[in-house]
């Protein structure tokens, strides 16, 4: 079914409005879980909270929805504030992670229940309910029982089940963590699709960078209950607001040693210059923007030092060596052609930075 | 000089007799299934061990039905000694499946009486050791609250009055209270005994399936009037209780018996014990206000308290005009079921017409009217009516139906109940139809 | 823009039913269980019961007897008051029980704990004393009624007739649905609750249409237990003096002296059929749906606060209940220290003679009950387990008709197995001659044999509640299928077994009938036993209640121990906070 139709004035009837999150905490006991947490998502946007288990990106979900009973804060859903109300009056349709489908009802009763809910008259839900079962491909399936269908399918009755109802927001909590590899990538390329076609406002929870890079519009790395950095996928990876999303983000080589004056002055043996960096930043770099050269080669002017390759891993499209230096082991990435050559392991080499491409960062 | 062999009989004698001695006391342990409270195996058991101190007494507490059946049960290797309940109708059973042994008690000057109550076993099986009255007990604080008055007689029990005030235990539930219906039966004669046992009925609350129920009812105040053994009035008031008792002019004497199971382990202890609760220590333990029965030793009352009960003088125990044991035996099944049938399981549809009745007597006592009196009359035939005469209930199909058995004539006993119980029913209503008519002339 | 198409294959979140295996481990137990059932129920009970197919006096085979039964008006209408009584029970059990489970569940609720270790307490009711306790409360001369009629001039029939029983009954047994009933609710997944609200249900509407079917297994395992027990329950009707019911007939039959009547047998024979019809009945309603959940009650954590209006109604509506059900404990603990109370409101006065009467003599009794109750508690969750994973793990044939058959015990009234035992037992000998019937294990058996049910229907219910696929990870990885049941099935079944150990504990420690014919000598006796024999006496009403608050003491100890053994597993299992 065409995604307009369906979201359309003609179908469900959806609309795209923006979502304030305005300094929300949380805190279980004396356990913080969410600390200040102040984000804009704009109308239609596909945004991530992406961050590594216990970073509280669940709770801030669960936040939005209204079932974090212990958050302080307020959450505006198209400019309505929507903080004193109790789940049922939020409108906000959420997909839980287990997909929650009620296995007492079948397939038609779980989509129709929040159509019910909210006593549409029987033709508009039966109308609302074949819509929304059509949309997903799977309206054969209505008189099914949850237990009789695959995981992927479940999921499907799951997503009919909230968009049937016409939510301002939507939230996925990790929608795609109980597939495999194959059929993530192609389900999240169909999630992004099916996002863009019905311009819904969507908030996705994940600790997969691929996923969130790959179909979100923007993302908020959060950590330790904080919001690390917003921003689109080539922001956060080119400039990364610290440490932590640098690392969170693509790899990242941190380079220890201690800073004085103007320079500083790394363990593995290269002075760099500090310019404007921050007195406790430290230097990092990605494994793409250093060279590896022969241990006699100093053609190249900028900083480098010497390491024995340690560890090396082929990815295809490039290889990735991981140079010991001083204790130190730090990753560098070259493309590979086929036919070029590649350095063994224990092999000496000289590992050339590129000093602009140096990212000055603090924790 | 005695001979050597006259010496040695000599010495043998010399110390056979403390051997004989030793061989007849009774010593180790000796086990009683009994039906009574604690307050009586206590005071009785602290004085036979005293009097015996090589015996120790194991005393078992069941109720009448399960001492029966576990001696039933158990027969294959009995463990148990002494049989010591109330009512003669478990110990006829015990003796009909061989579970007693025979014995002579040592005692003497115990009657083959009280009244015309037997106390023993003609053929030596069970003995009566002590006997009670029944008679009415009261709730002090009931009664001054429903403001009535006390009673004295059975016929009391009949009046309006105590509508829905009154207790008593199934007959078939308690053999001591079969024993006062069926002496009301004998005393009054077969139809005009049930009429009054009906009409008693009638005012009944509830029948209970065990004696103690009654006075635990009257004790607690929830039940006013209850037709009681003695003792359990006495020992009531005894604990505090506001009960108060009387011994209607013609009323049963119900035993309590003892008898030696079969193949006892200890029989010589359980000889003793009988012979301890015939002698005159046993006899005077029953004063103990805590026991509170009657000696069946007529000598043992020189020693009682002032004021206590004496059966064999005493004109309200010892009056009963002829007591047939025989009688009461043939038709023991049949009673208990007439009473069941009619009374214990029909209660609220009998106590619709004794309320029926009852609303006419008291509008007639206002006003007399003789036509609603003739129908009162005959209202009251109809719920007092008996669905078989006496002769039928002694009858070989009736007490046949009973016991069982192949190529009986006559109905099974489950026709017979469904008979009798039906004849109730359709004389209740009779009954509450003659009445509507003559309330509507009294009024 | 085409359809959406997530493609298939993804694991499930509910799996199929575990594949058949046919293990000899699980033949074994299912032998193992029906020899034990067999041994300890049918044989024991059939020597009693043959006599229904009996002609009175003889020993020629024949239905007559139930023609008979069929035939006459009494048991006729003693067979539907005992279907009514139970049914409207049910009834009155759920209206008490259904608050305090939803509110102590669902929402913060101080005292949550105390309300569920206090709404257990109406299940034990000690014999005799318990009735008298009662009818000083609530009888038509109790407490409440006399101050009812100073004060208003009425008096409320709350123990009279069918509707007395149907109200004393609901009270005793309605902990059955309170506890299975909270188990399930607290192992319910969360997720399923909160899409609901999601989509905008809240309220009674969403216990309705969400919380109570997926709490049904726990449900109807307590209904159904409260239904089979009135329905072959004896005491309370013959305390209400209403005898126009099936089991109080069977038993007065039973024990009359002297008639060798059948009728007993076949009511007998008629309880039983009818309980185990009940029991299969209500299986079929939790049957076809798959209750089974990944996440055990995990996912959403935190309850419900109440609102300050809904917070005091909610708090007095569970006061009022406790209040109501805790009623005749009251009663018994103020006739333990009472003087004489007669026909008022209170005792006339106050002493603690009692206690120290029986307090020589109730160590021993004490003791006894402890050991019986808590060996009887423990044969039954194990059993009870056996017998739950084969009906729900295995496919051997016959493994619902154990089910069956273990219920079947609910309905023998106990002076039956009791006679039974001894006929079968009895001429057995062990190895110092004495026999076998007289040991004090035949006690324990006999008070776990009629409990069974009950710890049945609560680790069914709880397995239920667990996914095949929980088992089947382990097994993946290696463990076998008995480490398996140790160290994934079990604890996670623990709630349900604590809930199953506890019921047979408690109602163990209180039983009387079937204990009354085997206990033989004072050194076996428990404190029921002892009980009894106070009870035959107007003085020894005060010691039986002394002794029967002791009892009453034990069991709660007993319980508040289970459950903190209970929560402490659960807080393992429900693990870290959220991300």
């Amino acid at each position: 079914m065409e995604a307009l139709a369906f979201g359309g004035a003609s179908g469900i009837g959806l609309k795209a409005v923006d979502l304030q999150i305005e300094n929300v905490s949380a805190a279980f006991g004396d356990h913080v879980v969410l600390d200040g947490i102040n984000l804009l998502i704009q109308p239609g946007e596909f945004f991530a909270l992406l961050g590594p288990s216990g970073c509280g990106k669940t709770t801030l979900l669960r936040t939005i929805a209204g079932f974090a009973t212990t958050s302080r804060g307020n959450v505006l859903v198209g400019g309505q504030n929507v903080s004193a109300l109790p789940p049922w009056r939020r409108d906000v349709g959420m997909v839980f992670q287990s997909y929650a489908l009620w296995p007492h009802m079948t397939v038609g009763r779980n989509v129709a229940f929040g159509l019910e809910e909210r006593r549409l008259p029987r033709a508009e839900i039966k109308r609302r309910v074949d819509l929304a079962l059509t949309f997903v491909g799977l309206n054969k399936e209505i008189d099914r029982y949850p237990s009789q269908l695959s995981g992927g399918q479940q999921q499907r009755v799951a997503l009919a089940r909230t968009l049937a109802v016409a939510p301002k927001v939507l939230l996925l909590d990790e929608p795609l963590s109980n597939l495999d590899a194959k059929l993530r990538v192609r389900v999240r390329r169909e999630l992004r699709a099916l996002q863009k076609s019905l311009g819904l406002t969507t908030i996705i929870v994940t600790h997969d960078q691929d996923e969130a890079n790959t179909i979100c519009d923007r993302i908020a790395v959060m950590n330790e209950g904080r919001v690390q950095q917003v921003g689109t996928p080539t922001e956060l990876y080119e400039r990364p607001a610290n440490l932590f999303v640098a690392q969170f983000l693509g790899m990242a080589n941190v380079l220890s040693g201690r800073a004085n004056g103007a320079v500083f002055e790394s363990s593995v043996g290269v002075t760099l210059d500090r310019g404007t960096a921050a007195d406790r930043a430290v230097p990092v770099f990605r494994p793409q923007d250093a060279t590896l050269a022969p241990p006699d080669d100093t053609t190249e002017r900028g900083p480098s030092f010497a390491g024995i390759v340690d560890e090396r891993e082929f990815l295809g499209s490039a290889v990735r060596y991981g140079v010991r230096a001083a204790s130190n082991l730090l990753w560098v990435e070259a493309p590979f052609h086929s036919g070029a050559p590649l350095k063994e392991v224990g092999e000496a080499v000289r590992v050339n930075l590129c000093p602009d491409r140096i990212m000055w960062l603090d924790h | 000089m005695s001979a050597w062999w006259l010496r040695i009989v000599n010495a043998l004698f010399f110390f056979a007799l403390p051997l004989t001695c030793y061989a007849q006391q009774p010593s180790g342990k000796l086990s009683v299934v009994t039906s009574f409270a604690k307050d009586v195996t206590d005071p009785v058991k602290k004085a036979f061990e005293a009097a015996n101190p090589a015996v120790t007494l194991d005393v078992q507490n069941r109720n009448t039905n399960a001492g029966v059946k576990f001696l039933e049960e158990t027969r294959s290797n009995n463990q148990v000694d002494l049989f010591w309940a109330s009512a003669p109708d478990a110990f006829e059973v015990l003796k009909s499946k061989s579970l007693l042994q025979n014995y002579k008690p040592k005692a003497t000057g115990i009657p083959e009486k009280i009244g015309q109550f037997p106390i023993n076993d003609p053929q030596g099986y069970y003995f009566g050791f002590a006997a009670s009255g029944y008679g009415i007990m009261w709730n002090e604080r009931y009664a001054k609250a429903n403001k009535l008055p006390d009673p004295k007689e059975w016929q009391d029990l009949t009046s309006p009055q105590y509508f829905d005030h009154v207790s008593i235990a199934a007959p078939s539930r308690s053999g001591t209270t079969h024993l006062t219906i069926e002496t009301i039966l004998q005393g009054e004669g077969w139809a005009k005994g049930w009429a009054t046992v009906r009409r008693m009925a009638g005012n009944f609350r509830e029948v209970t399936e065990r004696s103690f129920g009654v006075p635990e009812a009257v004790n607690s105040g929830q039940i006013g009037y209850g037709i009681v053994i003695d003792f359990f009035a006495f020992s009531s008031q005894a604990s505090g209780f506001p009960v108060k008792f009387v011994y209607p002019s013609v009323t049963a004497i119900v035993p309590a018996n003892i008898g030696i199971v079969a193949n006892a382990p200890n029989k010589g202890a359980a000889e003793a014990f009988v012979d301890f609760l015939l002698s005159p220590a046993g006899q005077n333990l029953l004063f103990d206000p805590r026991i509170r029965r009657l000696p069946v030793n007529p000598a043992a009352y020189d020693k009682a308290p002032a004021g206590y009960p004496n059966p064999f003088t005493d004109p309200r125990l010892n009056s009963m005009v002829k007591f047939d044991v025989k009688k009461s035996e043939a038709r023991n099944d049949a009673v208990d079921t007439l009473f069941d049938q009619t009374i214990t399981f029909q209660l609220a549809d009998l106590k619709e017409a004794a309320k029926a009745i009852n609303e006419v007597e008291q509008a007639l006592a206002k006003k007399s009217n003789p036509q609603a009196k003739a129908l009162l009359d005959e209202a009251i035939a109809q719920m007092t009516a008996v669905p078989i005469t006496e002769e039928q209930a002694s009858s070989p199909e009736i007490s046949g139906a009973f016991s069982g058995g192949k190529g009986k004539k006559g109905a099974r006993q489950a026709e017979l109940e469904q008979q009798w119980a039906s004849f109730a029913k359709e004389h209740n209503a009779a009954a509450r139809a003659k009445a509507a008519e003559a309330l509507k002339l009294a009024k | 823009m085409t359809a959406v198409e997530f493609g298939s294959g993804g694991k499930g979140a509910a799996a199929p039913r575990a594949a058949f295996r046919a293990g000899w481990g699980q033949l074994a137990i299912g032998l193992l269980v029906l020899a034990f059932l067999l041994v300890f129920l049918v044989w024991p009970v059939a020597t009693v019961i043959w006599v229904a197919f009996t002609e009175k006096g003889s020993s020629s085979f024949t239905l007559t007897n139930f023609a008979d039964f069929a035939r006459t008006d009494l048991f006729i209408r003693s067979l539907w008051n005992s279907f009514y009584a139970s049914a409207m029970a049910v009834v009155g059990a759920s209206m008490l029980a259904l608050p305090l489970a939803y509110l102590t569940t669902r929402y913060v609720f101080r005292g949550a704990k105390l309300v569920q270790v206090l709404g257990f307490l109406p299940l034990i009711m000690p014999p005799f004393v318990g009735a008298v306790a009662l009818q000083l409360f609530f009888g038509r001369n109790g407490s409440v009624n006399l101050l009812l009629d100073d004060w208003i001039g009425i008096k409320i029939p709350f123990m009279e007739g069918l509707n007395g029983v149907i109200f004393v009954q609901s009270i005793h047994y309605f902990p059955f649905i309170l506890v299975n009933l909270t188990t399930a609710l607290q192992n319910l997944d969360r997720s399923m609750e909160e899409a609901a609200q999601n989509l905008g249900s809240h309220g009674f509407r969403l216990f309705r249409r969400i919380v109570f079917p997926l709490a049904l297994p726990g449900y109807v395992a307590g209904a159904s237990l409260v239904f089979v027990k009135v329905f072959d329950d004896l005491a309370t009707p013959l305390l209400l003096n209403v005898k126009d019911m099936l089991a109080p007939q069977a038993y007065l039959r039973v024990t009359s002296i002297g008639i060798a009547d059948p009728m007993g047998y076949v009511i007998s024979v008629v309880l039983i059929v009818a309980s185990v019809a009940a029991m299969w009945a209500s299986s079929l309603a939790t049957r076809n749906i798959d209750y089974a959940t990944l996440q055990r009650g995990g996912g959403g954590h935190a309850k419900r606060e109440l609102k300050s209006l809904s917070a005091v109604l909610a708090y007095a509506l569970v006061f009022v209940i406790i209040a109501l059900v805790l009623a005749p404990h009251v009663a018994l603990l103020l006739l333990s220290f009472a003087t004489v109370w007669s026909f008022s409101p209170l005792p006339d006065g106050f002493t603690v003679a009692h206690y120290v009467r029986v307090f020589s003599d109730s160590a021993g009794l004490i003791k006894n009950t402890l050991l019986y109750a808590t060996l009887a508690g423990l044969i039954d969750i194990i059993v009870g387990t056996a017998i739950s994973y084969l009906v729900l793990r295995s496919k051997i044939a016959g493994a619902r008709a154990l089910d069956l058959l273990a219920t079947a015990a609910l309905a023998v009234p106990g002076v039956v197995l009791g006679i039974g035992y001894l006929r079968a037992f009895y001429d057995i000998r062990l190895w110092d001659g004495t026999s076998l019937a007289s040991a004090w294990i035949v006690i324990v058996i006999a008070l776990a044999i009629r409990r069974l049910p009950y710890a049945l229907r609560a680790c069914y219910a709880a397995l239920q509640q667990i996914s095949a696929s929980l088992e089947e990870a382990a097994e993946n990885l290696g463990a076998t299928k008995g480490a398996t049941i140790r160290r994934i099935v079990i604890p996670l079944m623990t709630g349900g077994l604590v809930a199953g150990f506890v019921t047979s504990f408690a109602t163990a420690a209180v039983e009387l009938s079937a204990t009354l014919m085997l206990v033989q000598t004072d050194a076996n006796a428990p404190l029921a036993y002892g009980l009894y024999v106070f009870m035959q006496s107007a003085s020894g009403r005060g010691p039986g209640a002394a002794l029967g608050v002791i009892a009453v003491l034990i069991v709660a100890v007993g319980v508040v121990v289970s459950q903190r053994v209970a929560e402490r597993t659960r807080r393992i299992d429900n693990g870290s906070l959220g991300n």
